[in-house]
């Protein structure tokens, strides 16, 4: 077994050995990715790498900002967080008209509320050790949801132009002749996350909880951050998917209620 | 003469690089069949969808009635302008419902009137489902649907042009019901034979320009331009 360094509350923890050790895995898969000639070995190492180098640069920054920079550190980071996480959401929705702004808009909007709420209301602390972890795991859950919605958005336009314009031939306005796939868009988009949310420490110990048991806290008391983050993850999601619906229906159609083009 | 329902002056429609509609003036008359006609990509679908605003011109002004289309509201417009497209398009599961798509008051009496007007018994298609309507069934739906909100004049964009021999007869046959109504209809039409069944009025779109216009016999028949003749050599 190789040697464990201590962390404050006393769990132990890897030590860069062990760290480097657990490298063999990625071995493993390489191995396995070569055997099988599916011309994804650098891909593999290249994601390896970057995921050394990203995590040991952010364990490295986060010491900083717990230790020095307090709330607006943290909201800083979180804001970062949204801005990367918008950047990766409009990559789904690509030819939509102004995806870029959609899919910010609606990382910020679902993260600031529902993150905002909770801190508000004093629920959980403002401290950055609780915002910054917190914080991330609904940037995620609302960039997930805000990529499948925006990727579904722009499949519905490419596919929906008749029907689109036979209700606009009708007189309707373009939100209300968008609104059944629009509806389908947001039916699809949030599907994964209420099934996640159902089947949530049956198929696989959440992220928030396994962090607690290992830092020692009892699973009795671990599951109350669990099940906030849970629903934290499904407000955020429905907000962030119903968000991009609303400010892509009302940019995809102009003053004359004329569905645009995707752009190219 | 009769004030024109529709005008066009000066219109050109661009696409990027590409002018689907060049420099078009043109008059339409009310209540009666007006066909545009002209090889594909002659700009026929895009002057259409310039009358009800699904497009813009990028020069020129449209009129209605002699007032420029953007002075009226563009739903309300569309309200008096509809539109039938090239392949039938239901939208919603009982053919009740989609009738009552662009007017939620529509009562099973007045939805019964409409589909009896394009040739569809209602006691066999009203609380029908869509699943199972034919092609020339779905479009008689269509445009039944569009009659529901009670247009002064019909688009028709190859309304046939999808349909077997004898679904596009029973849709000529729910037109020709329109016409002898006196609704004014502007239909976009790929067969010069129906042009001549159905239209009183003829234009003849090639490269994005009028081409002809006129009556249907003189426009049809009389071939003055060299352009004119060969197209309509080759589509007869």
């Amino acid at each position: 077994m190789t040697a464990a360094a201590a962390a404050p509350a006393g769990v132990p923890v890897p030590s860069w050995w062990g760290v480097g050790l657990s490298l063999v895995l990625v071995g493993i898969a390489g191995f396995v990715v070569m055997r099988a000639r599916l011309g994804l070995t650098r891909e593999l190492a290249v994601s390896a790498v970057r995921a050394a180098v990203q995590l040991t640069v952010v364990g490295y920054l986060l010491s900083l900002i717990f230790k020095h920079t307090g709330i607006p550190g943290s909201l800083g980071w979180v804001a970062a967080m949204v801005l990367i996480a918008g950047r990766v959401g409009a990559r789904r929705g690509r030819g939509l008209p102004r995806a870029q702004l959609i899919a910010t808009c609606s990382v910020g909007l679902a993260t600031a509320a529902t993150l905002g709420l909770l801190v508000g209301s004093g629920v959980i602390s403002s401290k950055p050790i609780v915002v910054i972890p917190i914080g991330g795991m609904v940037v995620n859950a609302a960039m997930t949801a805000t990529s499948v919605t925006m990727l579904r958005l722009r499949d519905e336009v490419a596919s929906s132009r008749r029907q689109v314009e036979a209700r606009l031939a009708l007189g309707l306005p373009g939100a209300q002749a968008f609104a059944p796939h629009a509806r389908s868009a947001l039916r699809t988009s949030l599907a994964p996350q209420i099934d996640s949310a159902s089947t949530v420490g049956l198929i696989a110990l959440p992220g928030a909880m396994t962090g607690l048991i290992i830092a020692g806290v009892s699973p009795e008391l671990a599951i109350r951050y669990q099940i906030i983050v849970v629903y934290l993850g499904l407000g955020a999601a429905a907000m962030a998917a119903v968000t991009v619906v609303t400010l892509g229906q009302r940019l995809l159609f102009d003053d004359a209620h004329r569905m645009r083009p995707l752009e190219t | 003469m009769t004030a024109p329902l529709f005008r066009l002056d000066g219109v050109t429609v661009r696409r990027g690089d590409v002018l689907p509609l060049r420099d078009v003036s043109l008059a339409v008359s009310p209540g009666v069949a007006t066909a545009l006609v002209g090889p594909s990509g002659a700009g026929k679908s895009t002057l259409l969808r310039l009358l009800n605003r699904l497009e813009e011109p990028t020069e020129g002004i449209v009129s209605l009635h002699g007032q420029p289309l953007p002075s009226y509201d563009v739903l309300a417009l569309r309200r008096r302008v509809g539109m039938l497209q090239q392949a039938p398009v239901i939208l919603e599961p009982t053919v009740l419902a989609d009738l009552r798509l662009g007017r939620p008051s529509l009562t099973p009496d007045e939805a019964a009137t409409l589909l009896q007007r394009v040739g569809l018994a209602p006691e066999q298609f009203l609380d029908r489902s869509t699943d199972g309507l034919s092609g020339g069934e779905a479009q008689r739906v269509c445009l039944a649907r569009a009659l529901a909100v009670g247009p002064e004049v019909m688009l028709l964009d190859e309304p046939t042009s999808a349909l077997d021999s004898f679904a596009a007869a029973t849709v000529e046959a729910a037109v020709q019901g329109l016409l002898a109504d006196g609704l004014s209809v502007i239909m976009v039409s790929h067969d010069l034979r129906q042009a001549r069944r159905l239209a009183d009025d003829v234009v003849v779109l090639i490269g994005g320009q009028v081409a002809a216009a006129g009556p249907s016999a003189e426009v049809l028949d009389s071939h003055e331009s060299e352009d004119v003749r060969r197209f309509l050599a080759g589509a007869s």
